[in-house]
Order: structure tokens, then sequence, then C-alpha cells
């Protein structure tokens, strides 16, 4: 079980003057500027749960993870993984604990990938048995045996993924810390990675911890949910109700042409949005409310668009109706 | 609980062996420095008062020579740790989260290359290099040519001294490392280390050489137990008495500077930011 209570992390900025004479003036006296980067966060975690952390960019996501797993330690408040605090027993909680960065691989750069497995069974002390055992499952659902032998440095984005995703699992950690695991990748990249997490979520009882910017992720993986902005918890809960809240949203970009007078094309009444912009239209709807393709035809055929790309909703968008609907209810 | 730094052992050792060209090459500038030391110093000696066999602060023109070619090859073997520019590193990329999650120590982690590539450098360089100066000296009378007991215990000795000194070279280098938490120049850092080093070690003169109180004062501190001891204890410049003494000293010195460490190295890992990513 994981437990967050109160947790606070300031970082310290130093407030660098402009030009020259502003940064012989730094050099004397320092000024330093706080950024609370995490304020006063409280949740917890059951084991076997898949929980999405999500958030926009800079809202505090990988600071928390960073916390959880015991490389930063907290300005206030703490977090027990079963009861201890990993920044200050790191060695007692690291083999309980996987983590993947999306962003940096945690393998060694320069040396076959399997030799990389070979450190970590040593680091970790794995046993032959469960070693190969575990090697033979990974091979399976991330398919990863097709360049064992090659450095990381050669392997393309997608495969270092499942690299580095396999090698957060050696140990078989009860608890997984993954911080934007499907960055960058392709639509059958994100699946493998996905299908890995669920099997591995129901076959060793993994509890996971999951930020990613892929509300499809969210959708296939999560449970329950927990949503930060600006360092602050701005929803804790199950998926169902957020998407009660939001439906299934979808959004129409459209190309038309600029002379288009929007007023005499409003048929949809209530349940949709369009913006123009130009020669750019915008149709906001709910998919579970109107069809698609209606909206798709009465895009060709009324508003005669000439290009089309249909977007799922975006965490952003969900944190700003959720802050919206904040601000309305205070 | 050992066994987990088998890997960290295991990796200098490796990049060592599979750099061996490199380490030929800077073996042959090292022994041209030698070189040069070993004229500059013939000239010192003939251009003094008493001539080429005057006594100068306890030391003959020959056993200055071989001090002199005995400590490069010492430094040579002995101080490979690059643990300062990996911890700069660390810091500076943020791979040092993939080392805090992990179930080893950071320190442990450095101690055990360091003593990777010690042992590789011994038994590849150390060893032929020793030995082969040991009788070419003994040959041409610098060195006089002691009983094989004498010669054996004073040996073992020296390894312990070679041990202490990779051991104490490494928590130095870990403790400017660390100071990279504070300030982001770990090449200022790593000029500093390194020039204390050269000079308070006595790798570039015997410390006998200084002036009387700097002497007594710089004797007393870890840099001595580098390279000077260790080597004036196989030269057997040293009686046992007195190499225990300079071993006991490294030795506290050793746990003093890790006790250290250890209280920095809490300190500066609050300071760590992991930004982003």
């Amino acid at each position: 079980m994981i437990e967050l209570i109160h947790l606070t992390k300031e970082f310290k900025k130093p407030i660098r003057g402009k030009g020259l004479s502003g940064m012989i003036k730094t050099l004397f006296s320092r000024k330093y500027e706080v950024i609370e980067a995490v304020k006063d966060v409280s949740f917890t975690i059951n084991e076997g749960e898949i929980v999405g952390y999500i958030g926009s960019n800079g809202a505090g996501k990988s600071t928390t993870i960073k916390m959880m797993c015991g490389i930063l330690t907290p300005t206030k408040g703490k977090v027990l993984i079963d009861g201890v605090e990993p920044y200050l027993k790191r060695k007692q909680v690291a083999p309980k604990i996987g983590v993947v960065f999306g962003q940096k691989t945690q393998l060694w750069w320069d040396i076959p990938l399997i030799e990389s497995f070979k450190v970590l069974k040593e680091i970790y002390q794995i046993s032959d048995e469960d070693y190969e055992e575990r090697l033979h499952f990974l091979f399976e659902v991330l398919s990863i045996d097709k360049f064992l032998s090659q450095p990381v440095r050669t392997l393309s984005l997608g495969q270092r993924m499942r690299a580095d995703l396999a090698a957060s699992l050696l140990h078989n950690p009860q608890i997984l810390f993954l911080d934007e695991p499907t960055i960058g990748l392709d639509v059958l990249a994100k699946q493998k990675i996905r299908e890995a997490i669920k099997l591995m979520n129901a076959k060793y009882k993994t509890t996971v911890i999951l930020t990613t910017h892929d509300m499809n992720d969210i959708e296939d993986l999560c449970s329950s949910v927990v949503m930060i902005e600006k360092g602050s918890i701005i929803y804790d809960g199950p998926l169902i109700n957020i998407k009660h809240k939001f439906g299934n949203i979808k959004t129409l970009v459209l190309s038309v042409d600029p002379q288009l007078n929007l007023d005499d094309v409003a048929k949809f009444k209530g349940n949709i949005e369009i913006k123009k912009e130009e020669d750019r239209v915008e149709i906001r709807f709910d998919a579970d409310k109107v069809k698609l393709e209606n909206v798709i035809n009465y895009a060709f055929a009324t508003l005669k668009a000439t290009d089309m790309k249909v977007n799922d909703i975006s965490i952003e968008t969900v944190v700003k109706k959720i802050l919206s609907e904040q601000e309305k209810s205070k | 609980m050992l066994k987990r730094y088998k890997p960290f052992l295991r990796a200098n050792a490796m990049d060592l062996l599979a750099y061996r060209f490199n380490m030929i090459v800077w073996l042959l500038v090292t022994l041209l420095q030698a070189a040069t030391l070993v004229f500059l110093w013939v000239s010192v000696y003939r251009s003094a008062p008493g001539g080429i066999d005057a006594v100068i602060n306890g030391f003959t023109y020959k056993e200055v020579i071989v001090y002199t070619v005995f400590t490069t090859i010492f430094t040579f073997v002995t101080f490979n740790s690059e643990t300062l520019w990996l911890i700069n590193s660390d810091i500076r990329k943020g791979t040092i989260g993939n080392y805090l999650i992990k179930p080893i120590s950071y320190r442990g982690k450095f101690i055990a290359s360091s003593l990777g590539g010690y042992l590789t450098m011994m038994v590849m360089f150390g060893l032929p290099l020793f030995t082969i100066s040991y009788v070419v000296f003994g040959l041409v009378g610098f060195i006089a040519i002691p009983t094989w007991y004498d010669l054996v215990f004073h040996v073992f000795l020296f390894l312990i001294g070679q041990t202490l000194a990779v051991l104490l070279n490494d928590v130095i280098s870990y403790i400017f490392g660390l100071l990279c938490f504070y300030t982001s120049s770990g090449w200022g850092l790593n000029q500093l280390r390194a020039t204390l080093i050269s000079f308070l070690s006595g790798t570039l003169l015997p410390l006998a050489f200084f002036p009387p109180v700097f002497k007594t004062i710089v004797n007393l501190l870890p840099f001595a137990g580098l390279s000077q001891n260790p080597v004036l204890i196989l030269l057997m410049k040293y009686d046992y008495l007195m190499s225990l003494k300079v071993l006991g000293l490294a030795l506290g010195w050793l746990i003093i500077l890790e006790l250290f460490a250890k209280l920095l190295f809490r300190h500066a890992i609050k300071k760590i930011t992991v930004q982003g990513g």
C-alpha cells in the first residue's frame, strides 16, 4: 500500500539578473525564488490497483513520482510504502519497486541489452530460476528477444521503452512506477506496452502508478485516477466518474471556405459546440449522444469541408473542465 | 550483500581492458615524465655542495631516482578513480536517480568499481613494472638486496598500504564529487583535487624536501598515505614500526573521511533537483 500524507516539495531557484551587470550582482547576492512543485498532496493507493496519475505538463507528476520512489526528499509531509519512507530507507524499499522514466533510459547505454539484464540480476540478487522464468514471460509479452544482443544505444524508441519496462520488471516488484511510458510511441508500440502492464498486473498483482498524456492509456488501463494541477490534487476517484462527466467527447477539426457563414448551419442544438477561425472550424461533441457519422456527413455536406481530423479529448481539456467546474461550485 | 556490487567491480575492469591501448600510450607518457624528473634530480645532486654523493634530506641521488620511478608506477596503477567525473555526470544528466532506486549504496558502487580498476591495473601493469624496476635497480646497485623475509613482509605491508591508498583516493574523489551538488563546476573541483594530491602526497617530490614545520603537518594529513608512504614501505625506507604507524594513520583517515562523506551525502542528496522527465 502506498500512502501520501500532506506531501509538499519546494524547489529553490536562484533569481538571475539580466545582462552582464545582473550576472555580476548575482555573484555577490543570491536571491531565491521558491517554487512549490507539489503542494499538500494526499492520497492512498491499494495493492493491485492500476492508478492513472494525470495532469498537464509541469503539474508536478514527475516530482511526486520521484518522491514516491525515493529519489527526491519531500520538503514537508511524507510518502509511506508499506509503512516505510522510501527516501530514508532506500535499500529497503528498492527491491519492492520498479521504475520506468519514459524520457530517460535506465539501461547501460553501451552494453548489449542482455548484459544490462545480467547486471540487474546481480544487483537485485535474483535467483537463476526466477530470472529464467521472468525473462521468458517478458520475452513473450514484450517480444524483446529479437534485439537482446544489441547495445541499448542502437535500439529504436519503441524497443528501448519495452526494454526499459522489462528491466524494471525483472525483480518482480510489487509496485511499478511508470512515468510516461508511452511518450513518443506509435499506436502499435503503445498497445504492446499496455498489454504487458495488464498481464503483469493480472499475473503478479503488481500495483501500477502511471502518468501519461494519452487519455487512451488511462481508459485502457486504469480503474482509478488522480489528477494534479499546479501541484495540487483536483480529482481523486474512479475513472467512471470522469467518463460520466465528460462523456465521450471528440473534436473534429475541419478546413473550410473562409467565406462560410456559420450562423446558418447550427442544427445540432446544444449537443455540439462549433468554433470558427478563418478557414478552420472546430466541432466539439459527445460521441455517445451524437453519432460521429452524422457529424461527419454534416461537415462534408453542409460545411463543404475540404479536410478533416478527429481528435479524442486531451488531458488538458479534462483538467480545464474540472477546474472551471470547481470554480463554479465555489 | 556484497555480491550486489560484483557487476561494478567487473565493469571498470572490463573498461580498462577494452581501452588497454589507451593505457599503454598513457603509460609511455608517464614514463617520459618520470625520465625528465630523473634527469632533473641528477642535475640537482650534481650541483649540490657535496657533489653527486651528497645526502639531501636523508636521500642519496640513487634513492631519489628509485623513489621517483616507483611513485610514477604507483600513481599510474593506483589513481584510477573516475568517481568525481561519474558523480558530476550523474548530477548533470540526472542519471543519479537510476542508482538511488536500486538496492545498492551509491558509495559502495564507487568503491567496488575503484577496486576493480585497481586489481586490473595491478595485474596488467603494476606487477610486471614493479618487478622489472626492482630487479634492474637491484642489479645496478641502486637498491640494496634485502633478505627474502624482509622483502616478503615489506611487499605484504606495501600491498595493504596500496589498497588503503586506492580507498583514500576514491573517498577524496567522492567527497569532491559530492561538492558538485552545490556548485556545478566539476572541472574546477577536479583541478583542485588533482593539485592537492600531486603536491601533498609526495608524488612530485618526497615530503622530506618540504620545510620542517610544513613537513610535519603534511605528514599527518591523509595525502601522505596516497603515494609517499606505501612507496617508502616498499623501498624499506621505513622500518616495521614506522610502516605500521603510517598504515594506522591511513586507516584512521580513511574511516574519518568515509564518515564525513556519509554525512555530506545525506545533506547533498536533499539538494537533488532532477527536473522534468
